[in-house]
């Protein structure tokens, strides 16, 4: 979560307009999405990796143990996809045979499961890319210019701003606990943690009220206005970001009608 | 030559919802273009104080004014007196709400209704002011304490309000930092804007402040120039504090016939300058032997 946060704020392309980012990001999860073939879906995630590694400079290790994250649940999911339960053993691959029927793999199941992880794992390199390239402040500002509703926008906002402030705090109380012996034995440290818990909720309400009063004392009557940076906006990248998403749906569309390297 | 009173208090008292008396029959007038500084121990009642200049609170017995006029607690009179009072919170982390700096910078200018070219160049004059123009582009929870001390400070500054109140401007900030932000701040006294601060350092409140309100328990119990009020054994004593010690080497000196007594010297450079003095005076004696 830090590293992702630090990675949008460093990373070659934070200067590039984040409604570029989001474009090219949206056009691949667009055509990921509508196209259900297994190339497009591993295209998205090759092209998506080569985009954040290559140009955005994320290093190569630390994006492979990000996309691992969600493989590793995305595999737990898609095993009980694969799996088919059926009388007719001879559809199985492989399988145990459970009184009358087979629980096992199908060569279509497996297909399928094939087929959905490769999906997730390409929407998924889409959002990564843009997290991995935008920081969060200019995805909000950006959210507002789409016309998201400002109470939306200011609460993700504030939430955003406050789990660094509720990390720091958190981190404060279990350093002076831990200082003090606090997590010495098994005992002590779930009643440490007990303590942490309430000791941060306690802080966090008093804190929202401190804010509102610095708020207040800065003419706060209800909106956050905040003036957002202005970026520079290249119309070049966003006509080349939706052609990609474009090509990649039209040679998925040819593919449909049976030509073409999509052809299932 | 002190103006004319900006923020006044007549027999404010208050008392926090727990019922703890924070101000007992407070009275005092802060005179516009003042440098003034609000001394007193933990708990005196500074804090509470400043928050009732900008309508935070509301007096329980008693009433403020600013600039001669009754402070009202309407949605209007209250917007138009934090327009021109602002408040600089002691602790940072609970003013800066934006996870950017910029924009956090502009939250205040873009609530007094002005324009976004003007936003934008008072958020840049105010971030280069408080020499945190560099940290623009970082995420607020990069910072340093000190840094994040310094955008608190610009984010009232971009308001560029008559009165800046500064609660504890230098806690927790290491000398030269400290000064930093005094010197910005005798820079804005300079260009006329009445500077009010608390703190407990009385050899700072010695040497800047123009005038000096010591406050205790929520009572004030003595005010007035700082060369008068920080040298008052008595007056210092019950406000828990010690003698500045430029103020203490300058008596001891004095006593010593070593300085001639003038005006007391207010700062270190003051007394070394009176020191050195001395000493060419003593060496021409002595050639003259």
């Amino acid at each position: 979560m830090l590293k992702i946060d630090r990675y949008a704020y460093t990373n070659k392309l934070r200067c590039v307009h984040p409604a570029e980012k989001l474009a090219f990001a949206l056009a691949m999860l667009i055509a990921c999405l509508a196209l259900s073939s297994r190339l497009a879906s591993l295209l998205v995630v090759l092209f998506m990796a080569a985009s954040a590694v290559l140009r955005a400079k994320i290093p190569a290790l630390f994006y492979l143990k990000l996309l691992l994250v969600p493989a590793s649940f995305l595999l737990a999911g898609v095993f009980t996809v694969a799996l088919s339960f059926s009388k007719d053993a001879s559809l199985f691959l492989a399988g145990v045979k459970l009184g009358g029927c087979v629980l096992g793999f199908t060569a279509a199941g497996l297909a399928t499961a094939l087929d959905l992880f490769l999906k997730s794992l390409g929407a998924v390199s889409c959002l990564y890319f843009l997290v991995l390239t935008t920081p969060a402040v200019e995805i909000f500002a950006l959210l507002r210019k789409l016309r998201l509703p400002p109470l939306f926008v200011e609460l993700m906002a504030l939430v955003y701003r406050f789990i660094f402030v509720l990390l720091e705090t958190a981190e404060k109380i279990y350093l002076s606990q831990s200082s003090r012996g606090g997590y010495a034995t098994l005992k002590t440290a779930y009643f440490s943690l007990g303590q942490l818990a309430a000791n941060l909720f306690a802080k966090s309400y008093r804190h929202s009220q401190l804010l509102f009063l610095t708020l207040s004392a800065r003419c706060y009557t209800g909106e956050l206005n905040v003036l957002d940076e202005p970026c520079r906006f290249s119309p070049r990248n966003l006509l080349l970001s939706i052609l990609a998403g474009l090509t990649l749906l039209a040679a998925g569309y040819c593919a449909e009608k049976g030509a073409g390297p999509f052809a299932r | 030559m002190p103006g004319k009173p900006i923020l006044e208090a007549k027999e404010v008292s208050f008392r926090y919802p727990d019922g703890t008396p924070a101000l007992k029959n407070v009275t005092l007038a802060v005179a516009e273009g003042q440098k003034t500084a609000f001394l007193g121990p933990n708990g005196a009642g500074k804090t509470t104080l400043f928050l009732h200049f900008n309508g935070l609170f509301r007096p329980e017995r008693g009433k403020v004014y600013f600039a001669g006029r009754e402070v009202r607690y309407d949605h209007a009179s209250l917007l138009e007196l934090r327009k021109n009072v602002g408040i600089v919170f002691q602790d940072p982390e609970t003013q800066l709400f934006s996870a950017s700096v910029w924009q956090e910078v502009s939250f205040g200018p873009l609530n007094l209704g002005l324009p976004a070219p003007e936003v934008k160049e008072r958020v840049l004059a105010a971030l280069s002011a408080a020499q945190v123009l560099d940290l623009k582009d970082r995420p607020t929870h990069f910072l340093s304490y000190g840094q994040k001390k310094r955008v608190a400070i610009a984010d009232i500054l971009a308001m560029r309000p008559r009165v800046l109140i500064c609660d504890e401007p230098t806690a927790w900030l290491d000398t030269r930092r400290g000064k930093q932000i005094m010197d910005l701040f005798a820079g804005l006294n300079a260009s006329g804007t009445t500077i009010v601060f608390s703190t407990h350092d009385v050899d700072l409140a010695y040497s800047w402040a123009d005038y000096v309100f010591l406050l205790k328990d929520g009572a004030l119990i003595g005010e007035g120039p700082p060369e008068a009020v920080l040298s008052d054994p008595r007056l210092l004593a019950a406000a828990e504090l010690e003698k500045p010690w430029v103020a203490e080497v300058y008596e001891e000196l004095q006593c010593k016939g070593w300085v001639a007594g003038r005006r007391p010297p207010r700062s270190k450079e003051e007394l070394l300058a009176l020191i050195g003095e001395r000493g060419a005076r003593g060496a021409e004696l002595r050639k003259v032997k």
